[in-house]
């Protein structure tokens, strides 16, 4: 009687145990889920957490007409757009020894990704238009800067649209038509696997 | 009896190795398939267009190639072995084109990584140009046959400063008689980039991208003028502000036959300098369009008609709004013209020829170009741009490229 008793018991326990055992794995798995993105050439990824994903990063230089490739390291919170917003201001901040083409004191108003259109559409402060050094090369090293570097490291966008101070506008200085949206040019970047 | 049980158990670990070898491998296969660089092959096409005919090569990729042409055959050379259809293609409806044979390169009697497309003409041919479109990507040669009659001026030099203006039929032919894109030409619109509280770029000594401009132009109007004869109408002939759509306008309504928009340029890049000229790139807004512009590329007038034609309102708008398509070939040449001038005139870097969607280039209804001078914010180019001798020089290249565009249209106007 008492060997049965026993038995059963620890039939329950195996049985409690199991069950225990599925539950926490399960919450576990849901809990880590990730909305990957994959980033062009270096299998970044986003994560709903935080992580880290690696970027190709290109700069122009001094002594190149080409922008030239900086590997980084991106630390991304949040969804998707956060992390295009969190990608533009390692833009914004640049890269020592290297030139980003971005007037000081211009800030990114708003960012926000249009899934039907696979467009990014970027809302710069009014700054811009004020702070623009003009120029046909300037114009086009700020515009491929952005849009070259979003494109390639996220290949599910495709086009990246311009707003200033959240209107259309011709162009930034007088040049290049900005009222439609632009696709990556990639004849403005050293990188050979996109040639 | 023990050594015949590690036996078997040797044998089923083998067995399962083997077993998991296999389905690795066929797994891996999808793999290694896709990660082998894809072959370059090449379509040939050709097309007759009024004055020329045009051969295109696309590749399924982008490919390096050198090319020298002939009185009459045109080579084309790849730096790696290439797959065509047909060792030899036959073009029988071309006016100028019989066919191109296609072979490996051989050195020493053995076959190199390189591939060779012969073109072999009907008669004897001028190339007029050579040029590179993506999306997808083609080599482009344009041909024209050998007519004494429609080569341009040999090349200014500066030993040679005022050269015999070419001559210009002041006699245009009956209106009923002339196509739309091919009438004499008579008016050129000159646009001084800038102007008003629109400074443009900024030197470091101060100097104004507007003032600039504005002295080149007025020079360059006073040298057609007096040398060619013709009218020019100016987007501003002071300082004051001047929308792009109103520049654009002002050619349009005024019915002038050439654009030349100058500027002058400024980067991030304080080691950048040179001259360059710009004809207009069309962003292709979406799938529709970009198909658009394929074609546009490949052929003009009455197919972007017919386009039009069958197309839908949204379409159409784009069309309007890419008023330059109908004459995107005829401002590469005008581009051609005056780059050319501007590096045998000027000691200035030669960046060359580009394409970028300007926005008062896209609704020219005319071959148009933007001339980027020199750089303001190199400083060396800085103080040319100072200097009123080194305006006059890049004025006088400007009018030398014009009148040779002027002479090279005028001639095919009247082998009408």
């Amino acid at each position: 009687m008492n060997k049965r008793i026993v038995v059963s018991l620890i039939g329950l326990a195996v049985i409690f145990f199991v069950v225990s055992l599925l539950i926490f794995l399960r919450s576990k798995d849901q809990s880590g889920e990730k909305i990957e993105e994959q980033a062009a050439g270096n299998n970044a990824e986003i994560s709903e957490e935080t992580s880290v994903a690696r970027v190709r990063v290109f700069f122009l230089t001094e002594d190149s007409q080409l922008m030239r490739p900086v590997e980084r390291e991106l630390r991304l919170t949040g969804n998707k757009e956060q992390g295009y917003k969190q990608f533009v201001d390692l833009l914004f901040k640049g890269q020592p020894s290297y030139i980003t083409p971005i007037p000081e004191g211009i800030e990114l108003r708003s960012l926000y990704y249009v899934g039907s259109q696979k467009m990014v559409v970027l809302d710069f402060s009014e700054e811009l238009l004020d702070r623009f050094p003009s120029g046909t090369e300037s114009e086009l090293e700020f515009i491929y800067f952005i849009v070259d570097n979003l494109c390639y490291n996220f290949k599910e966008i495709e086009k990246v649209k311009f707003l200033i101070a959240g209107n259309e506008f011709e162009s930034i200085s007088g040049h290049i038509d900005l009222e439609e949206p632009f696709y990556p040019d990639y004849k403005y970047i050293y990188a050979p696997d996109q040639q | 009896m023990k050594s015949r049980v590690d036996v078997q158990k040797y044998k089923t670990t083998t067995l399962m190795n083997l077993k998991q070898l296999i389905l690795i491998g066929c797994a891996a296969i999808p793999f290694l398939v896709f990660s082998l660089p894809t072959s370059l092959s090449v379509n040939i096409r050709s097309y007759d267009h009024s004055g020329y005919t045009r051969i295109v090569f696309e590749g399924n990729k982008g490919f390096e190639y050198e090319y020298s042409p002939s009185k009459n055959t045109l080579d084309l050379q790849l730096y790696q072995k290439v797959s065509v259809k047909y060792p030899v293609e036959s073009f029988p409806g071309s006016e100028l084109v019989d066919r191109v044979e296609h072979r490996l390169k051989k050195k020493s009697g053995k076959t190199v990584n390189r591939s060779v497309f012969r073109v072999y003409f009907k008669s004897d041919v001028t190339l007029k140009r050579n040029f590179v479109l993506e999306k997808p990507f083609r080599v482009v040669f344009d041909v024209e046959k050998s007519s004494p009659a429609v080569k341009p001026t040999p090349a200014l030099s500066q030993q040679d400063p005022k050269p015999e203006p070419p001559k210009i039929d002041p006699q245009p032919l009956p209106a009923e008689k002339a196509e739309k894109k091919h009438t004499l030409i008579n008016m050129i619109c000159i646009d001084p980039g800038h102007g008003g509280t629109d400074w443009g770029a900024v030197g470091r000594s101060k100097i104004m991208e507007k003032d600039i401009t504005l002295k080149v132009s007025n020079k360059l109007k006073k040298l057609i003028e007096s040398k060619l004869g013709l009218e020019v109408v100016m987007t501003r002939d002071k300082d004051e502000e001047v929308s792009l759509n109103s520049r654009v306008s002002k050619a349009n309504n005024q019915k002038a036959q050439i654009f030349v928009s100058v500027h002058v340029n400024s980067s991030f890049r304080r080691s950048a300098r040179g001259s360059e000229t710009y004809y207009v790139s069309l962003k292709a807004t979406d799938q529709e369009s970009q198909q658009l512009s394929q074609k546009e590329n490949e052929a003009f007038g009455a197919e972007i008609e017919q386009l039009a034609t069958d197309s839908t309102d949204e379409l159409k708008m784009i069309l309007w709004n890419m008023a330059q398509t109908e004459y995107i070939q005829e401002s590469s040449v005008l581009a051609d013209y005056i780059q050319d001038e501007l590096n045998v005139l000027l000691s200035t870097e030669n960046r060359g020829v580009k394409q970028a969607p300007f926005r008062v280039l896209m609704r020219a209804a005319m071959p148009a170009v933007l001339v980027e001078v020199a750089f303001i914010s190199n400083s060396s180019e800085e103080k040319k741009l100072n200097d009123d001798v080194f305006l006059d020089q890049v004025a006088y290249a400007l009018y030398s490229g014009i009148s040779k565009f002027v002479y090279y249209h005028n001639n095919l106007y009247k082998e009408k």
